[in-house]
């Protein structure tokens, strides 16, 4: 069975009755039994998967309606919740939690018969940028094994790569769909903000995070879209994306567009292939039609500072209800005061969390709130000003996904600054809530390298446009898994 | 200059359901944690639901106070860990970024008296704690989250009251405006709950908390006041504090807890967006406004000739205006302000006989035309009152059922009184000499005719057969 | 400057058992120092402007129940009320 397909490619051989779902489905399970020990990209398989795609199968033969995805296997970062499942987020501190509801895009994928396989791996609470810190262990690039596939959906990035599904939802909060799908070689995209229903999305920093698709290719990331995007009466902040079709005229070019190349983004400790990478992907473009510059947009430099600094005090917050009284883990309160039950329950957070709530506490006090917080809010607002006045002049922005290259586990995990650094490219997207998304471009000595497109607010359509024509320019290897 | 400010809850009982997620407002009727779900239990990847209606009745009730209410209202987070908080974090309302709480800068008389009012917010209301265990080893604190997510107002004074007597009359206008503008029952336990500042003479401010009834209010203003007076006299400084009623010791005591000055963190709640009221909508919430308590007075009073006394009773009890709104003709209006201040009161004077009475406005406006037309006395109209609140039969029914009919009849009243006469030859002989005496042997009259008897017939027959 | 004590009631604040205090110091005043840098992003008069929902966009006010027994489901039920510890 070739699981080497795409979304699309699977539906047409599923609705040909090329293959069955039931088949596919197996086969995929198959895979993750033969290389997930080694990969670790998921937390939890899903044991039903077989039967759910079989009776899939049963109502294609019956000539009953089948929902548009016809049975393919998705992987779902843990930190979206499904009914009746465990849904850790990779934390201890969740060791027990069995969500009692549907997100909104299980709820969604669910209509339109999807299979989901399992569990994706993540940072704790989708904190991290290369999946280490995950309490489970971490999960590894399976371009090299040696090397961290990205973070937080590492678990995502990696089983869509390495063929152990066909997509995989993540959640991208600074880059973590973009980021760990520019290092395993994949597409990963974050939409307009409020485009897709974060209802069933565990919170980390709630004003500025989505859910987003990681997969193998821009039309199936497309086709996702269409599925997920939508107002939600259980999401306040969704917004009304026009009702478009992301995939219809997807192919239809980018002949006298204009694209910025955001010279902040391109500069220091940039790694030379990736500017080698992107430089190599900007002349492509023109070669389509494009007419590409260099853009400076100034507060980029102040993004890392400002994002950390809003996300931390919004990770504090939506982390407090985690006091281990409804839900948690086995930890009986007799015997107890309140203060050191909840302090001692909480110890169950890993480093990188802890780390983070403190700052969390810090950064909004009220001694500080005006130097830290308050001062976040405003590089945000003008960030967003900045990226709006470059939209006047250009319809795309270009950048590398990631300035560096993908590096070794446990390189970078006691230095939090330059793990800070990994996102500087990213968070913008996040904290002006415009669309991005990572198209595989390259490989540097079979580490992979990412380009990063931009779009308006509520451009999307028009993003996956320019995205699908940089993919057309591509050809890359197959990973060596 | 004693100087006291109140910060008042109200929960929005009129709603149907909570704040942030369509659990029943209202939680009484509940089974322990029976009236929960995943948004107010606060489980992860749960996101609130903002209850358009809770906008539209905190904005009236602030119109109603006079305050200014803004184009865009926001909400933010108030950070702390408590047990009855399900996210450790409260939503509410504040205005650091400009005014974005729903109302503010608003006033109500008291009396002669102005007192302003700070601001409006709305907020999520807490669970509930019981505490179980006995020794300090096995003590336990019990959650029920059925009231949390209920939907609060809160209403913050300036420190403009002066007494405690103020205070306790400010409240009871509170309660009757609440009540009045069908937002809030407030006659329900735990509805309505006020927390208190007092300061004398320019000193600093000592809050109080854990106030259990606007009855402990007036005490624990009462007993502040006279504590700090002491302090005074003495010149020993008061401390700005937190204090606690202590309602079995009847005093307020120092709260100083280990958590020291809590940080709360605030900022805004990034998972609801601003929301616009605008022009239109406030317009449209003014004009739909029911009628001011103030305004129904002025009306009874002008209108309809209703003495100010009964007038006051009747505008200020919404049961009460509502009835007599829904039944008078303008011809039987005192009438039936009358019967409902002196006859009906003591029939529906609490919340379960009011939710009991099966009285119509319809039997008021049957009674009212019989009392006015001299078919039923007023003695007979109150028994019939009592048998309309408890079976809700029409009046022409319980009068032919009990016979309360008037004896009008000349002739058989004339027979009752002879009848009497020749019980009663004490009576008589006192009433030759002493006219004023006379009532009695009319009360014996009515007795007699289960206070059927036509009075006035039966003091003119009575005169007559006398002599 | 963020001293040791500083970082201390902010763990106590956010409710967190802080045993390593170095390995959490240190790192978290790294993080803090590095946040200096936008004391000269030169935003002191910006504005921030909030997007906004028309009233009549939210929930509608009818009581629905959820449709489990929520409570059944969760930890440290035992009867029907949720156990916490004592508070002092």
């Amino acid at each position: 069975m070739n699981l080497k397909i795409s979304g699309l490619e699977y539906i047409e051989e599923v609705k040909n009755g090329n293959i069955s779902a039931e088949d596919f489905v197996s086969a995929t399970i198959d895979r993750i039994k033969n290389i997930d020990e080694k990969l670790h990209a998921f937390l939890q398989v899903n044991s039903k998967a077989v039967e759910q795609a079989r009776d899939i199968d049963k109502k294609i033969k019956s000539g009953k309606k089948v929902g548009s995805c016809f049975g393919m296997p998705i992987s779902i970062k843990d930190n979206i919740c499904i009914k009746h499942s465990k849904t850790t987020c990779a934390s201890k501190m969740l060791e027990k939690f069995i969500a009692p509801y549907d997100a909104t895009v299980i709820t969604k994928l669910k209509e339109q018969d999807a299979v989901f396989v399992g569990k994706a791996n993540l940072d704790e609470f989708a904190m991290g940028l290369t999946t280490e810190f995950s309490a489970y262990g971490p999960s590894r690039n399976p371009w090299n094994t040696d090397y961290v596939p990205g973070g937080s959906s590492g678990g995502s990035a990696v089983s869509v790569s390495a063929f152990e599904c066909v997509a995989s939802l993540g959640s991208d909060t600074g880059g973590s769909v973009r980021n760990p799908a520019s290092f395993c070689s994949a597409v990963g995209y974050k939409p307009t903000y409020g485009l897709i229903s974060r209802y069933g999305l565990v919170s980390y920093a709630n004003s500025i995070e989505q859910i987003g698709p990681v997969t193998r290719t821009v039309k199936d990331a497309a086709f996702l879209l269409n599925i997920l995007s939508g107002l939600d009466p259980n999401d306040n902040t969704t917004i009304d994306g026009g009702g478009q079709d992301y995939l219809s005229e997807i192919d239809s070019g980018i002949e006298g567009k204009k694209i910025g190349i955001i010279q902040e983004m391109m500069s220091e400790g940039i790694d030379p292939a990736v500017l080698a990478a992107t430089n190599d992907a900007v002349s492509k473009l023109e070669g389509l039609g494009a007419v590409c510059e260099n853009v400076s947009i100034d507060m980029v430099k102040y993004s890392v500072a400002s994002y950390y600094t809003i996300t931390a005090t919004e990770a504090g917050s939506n982390l407090a209800r985690y006091d281990n009284l409804r839900y948690g883990y086995d930890f009986p309160v007799e015997g107890f005061e309140f203060n050191s039950y909840i302090s001692k329950a909480r110890s169950k957070f890993g480093p990188e969390v802890i780390r983070r709530m403190i700052l969390g506490g810090f950064v909004p006090s009220s001694g500080h709130a005006g130097k830290y917080f308050l001062k976040s809010l405003k590089v945000k607002s003008k960030l967003t000003n900045e990226v709006n006045e470059a939209f006047k002049k250009y319809d795309f922005l270009i950048a590398p996904t990631v300035p560096i290259l993908p590096f070794k586990i446990g390189e970078k995990i006691d230095d939090p600054i330059a793990l800070f650094l990994v996102d500087i490219n990213t968070v913008m997207s996040n904290l002006t809530g415009i669309p991005s998304i990572s198209v595989p471009y390259a490989l540097s000595n079979g580490l992979p390298i990412g380009i990063q497109l931009l779009a308006k607010h509520n451009h999307d359509k028009s993003l996956l446009k320019v995205a699908r024509a940089l993919e057309t320019t591509v050809r890359l290897p197959e990973v060596p898994i | 200059m004693t100087k006291i400010g109140l910060e008042i809850h109200c929960q929005l009982t009129k709603l149907e359901s909570k704040l942030f997620c369509p659990c029943k407002a209202n939680y009484r009727e509940h089974e322990i944690n029976a009236n929960v779900c995943p948004i107010c239990m606060g489980l992860p990847g749960t996101l609130p639901r903002l209850n358009q209606k809770a906008i539209e009745k905190a904005t009236i009730i602030a119109m109603a106070l006079n305050c200014t209410t803004p184009e865009k209202i926001a909400f933010f987070r108030k950070n702390y860990f408590y047990p009855d908080l399900p996210k450790n974090f409260q939503i509410t309302q504040l205005n650091i970024y400009g005014d974005t709480s729903v109302g503010g800068s608003g006033m109500i008389m008291v009396g002669d008296k102005k007192i302003r009012i700070t601001r409006i917010q709305l907020e999520e209301d807490p669970g509930r704690l019981i505490y179980e265990g006995s020794s300090s080893k096995n003590q336990i604190t019990l959650v029920d989250y059925n009231r949390a997510g209920t939907p609060l107002v809160e209403i913050v004074t300036e420190p403009d009251f002066e007494t405690p007597k103020q205070v306790r009359e400010f409240l009871n206008i509170l309660s009757d405006l609440l009540e009045n503008l069908n937002v809030s029952d407030p006659s329900l336990e735990g509805a309505m709950r006020a927390d208190a500042n007092v300061s004398i003479e320019g000193g600093n401010k000592v809050e109080i908390k854990n106030i259990g009834s606007f009855h402990d209010l007036e005490k624990a203003v009462h007993f502040e006041i006279t504590r700090q007076n002491s302090l005074h006299s003495r010149d020993i400084p008061i401390v700005q504090e937190t204090r606690h009623w202590d309602d079995k010791r009847k005093i307020t005591i120092s709260s100083r807890s280990k958590e020291e000055e809590l940080d709360y963190r605030y900022f805004l709640e990034g998972d609801i967006p601003w929301i616009k009221i605008g022009k239109e909508v406030r317009e449209k919430l003014k004009s739909e406004m029911p009628e001011s308590i103030s305004s129904k007075k002025e009306r009874y009073v002008t209108k309809y000739g209703i003495p100010d006394q009964v007038a006051d009773v009747l505008s200020s009890d919404k049961f009460y205006s509502d009835l007599f709104d829904k039944s008078q003709t303008g011809n039987n209006a005192k009438e039936i302000a009358n019967i409902i201040t002196t006859d009906l009161m003591g029939l529906v004077d609490t919340r379960e006989k009011r939710e009991e009475s099966k009285l119509q406005p319809s039997h008021l406006k049957d009674l009212a035309d019989e009392i006015q037309s001299g078919k039923l006395t007023r003695s007979s109209a109150k028994n019939a009152l009592y048998e309309i609140v408890k079976n809700g039969k029409e009046l022409s029914q319980i009068v032919s059922d009990l016979d309360l009919g008037n004896v009008s009849d000349e002739d058989e009243l004339l027979k009752i009184i002879k009848q009497i006469i020749s019980e009663e030859p004490q009576a008589v002989e006192q009433a030759k000499s002493n006219p004023q005496t006379i009532n009695f042997l009319v009360g014996k009259v009515m007795q007699k005719t289960k206070g059927k008897a036509d009075p006035k017939l039966t003091l003119d027959l009575l005169k007559k057969e006398i002599g | 400057m963020v001293t040791e004590e500083e970082i201390e009631q902010v763990a106590k604040l956010m409710k967190i058992d802080v045993h390593d205090h170095k390995e959490y110091v240190e790192k978290v005043h790294d993080m803090i120092n590095y946040f200096d840098i936008l004391d000269s992003a030169g935003v002191e008069d910006e504005e921030f402007t909030m997007k906004d929902l028309p009233l009549s966009s939210l929930r509608k006010d009818k009581h629905i129940p959820f449709e489990d027994k929520l409570i059944e489901k969760l930890n440290n039920y035992k009867g029907s009320y949720v156990r916490a510890p004592k508070m002092v």
